[in-house]
């Protein structure tokens, strides 16, 4: 997701992480307790995962990530005037790609005096699965992360 | 839900469905095309903002959630 934000960046898009909660709380990063915690564990992510793009935090009862569906790893897109374009349950770098390129072309139909008006579509998307990089992360968290994850799912 | 019950519950300690189903809801998330609710955020460095500052700074803005895994 980096390497998308700074390939648009240039075009007026912006990108930011929000930072919410443990997802998998383990021994190194357990479950937050306090604003002082979230914040030193969204530096932490930060550093360790080269996050590039500001990182914000939520509230300690994530009242943001709630309201907006609560999913782990989500992305949503915005427009200026705060009106959400793109949804997705999951974050997928190409997934955002796609959407991007089709949101600039949108704004040069309309520079060139094109009409447009909005409706939705639904698509099912696709993302690699790479199980040993998402254990790999569990591992940083810690033994019991990854404890807990293989007892849900196998 | 008092606000200690739900900073405990939301912030869970152990990965369980009972703990984190709870809060996956995307089915009831917010319309697209429809103006978008606004929360207050922080910055690293403490200082408060809003989602609404952030997405008015761009045409497009980018918005991941997450966490290290």
């Amino acid at each position: 997701m980096n390497a998308v934000a700074e390939r648009f960046a240039p075009q007026g898009v912006g990108s930011i992480f929000l930072y919410t909660h443990e997802a998998h709380p383990g021994e190194y990063y357990p479950h937050l307790t306090s604003m002082e915690q979230k914040f030193r564990h969204a530096r932490a992510l930060r550093d360790i995962l080269g996050v590039t793009r500001p990182i914000l935090v939520d509230a300690l009862d994530a009242a943001c990530h709630r309201a907006y569906g609560g999913m782990p790893n989500m992305s949503w897109i915005f427009n200026q005037a705060g009106i959400p374009i793109y949804k997705s349950d999951w974050t997928d770098a190409r997934s955002i790609e796609n959407a991007i390129l089709y949101f600039l072309d949108v704004r040069e139909r309309r520079e060139r005096g094109e009409r447009l008006a909005p409706f939705h579509v639904e698509r099912l998307d696709y993302r690699t699965r790479d199980m040993e990089a998402f254990y790999r992360g569990l591992e940083r968290n810690g033994p019991k992360a990854v404890r807990e994850f293989r007892a849900v799912f196998g | 839900m008092a606000e200690a019950d739900l900073i405990a519950r939301y912030n869970y300690d152990e990965f369980v469905p009972a703990k984190f189903e709870l809060w996956m809801n995307f089915a009831a998330s917010p319309p697209l095309g429809q103006p978008a609710p606004d929360f207050p955020l922080w910055h690293l460095d403490g200082s408060e903002t809003r989602l609404s500052a952030i997405w008015s700074q761009h045409m497009y803005t980018i918005v991941e959630f997450g966490s290290f895994t």
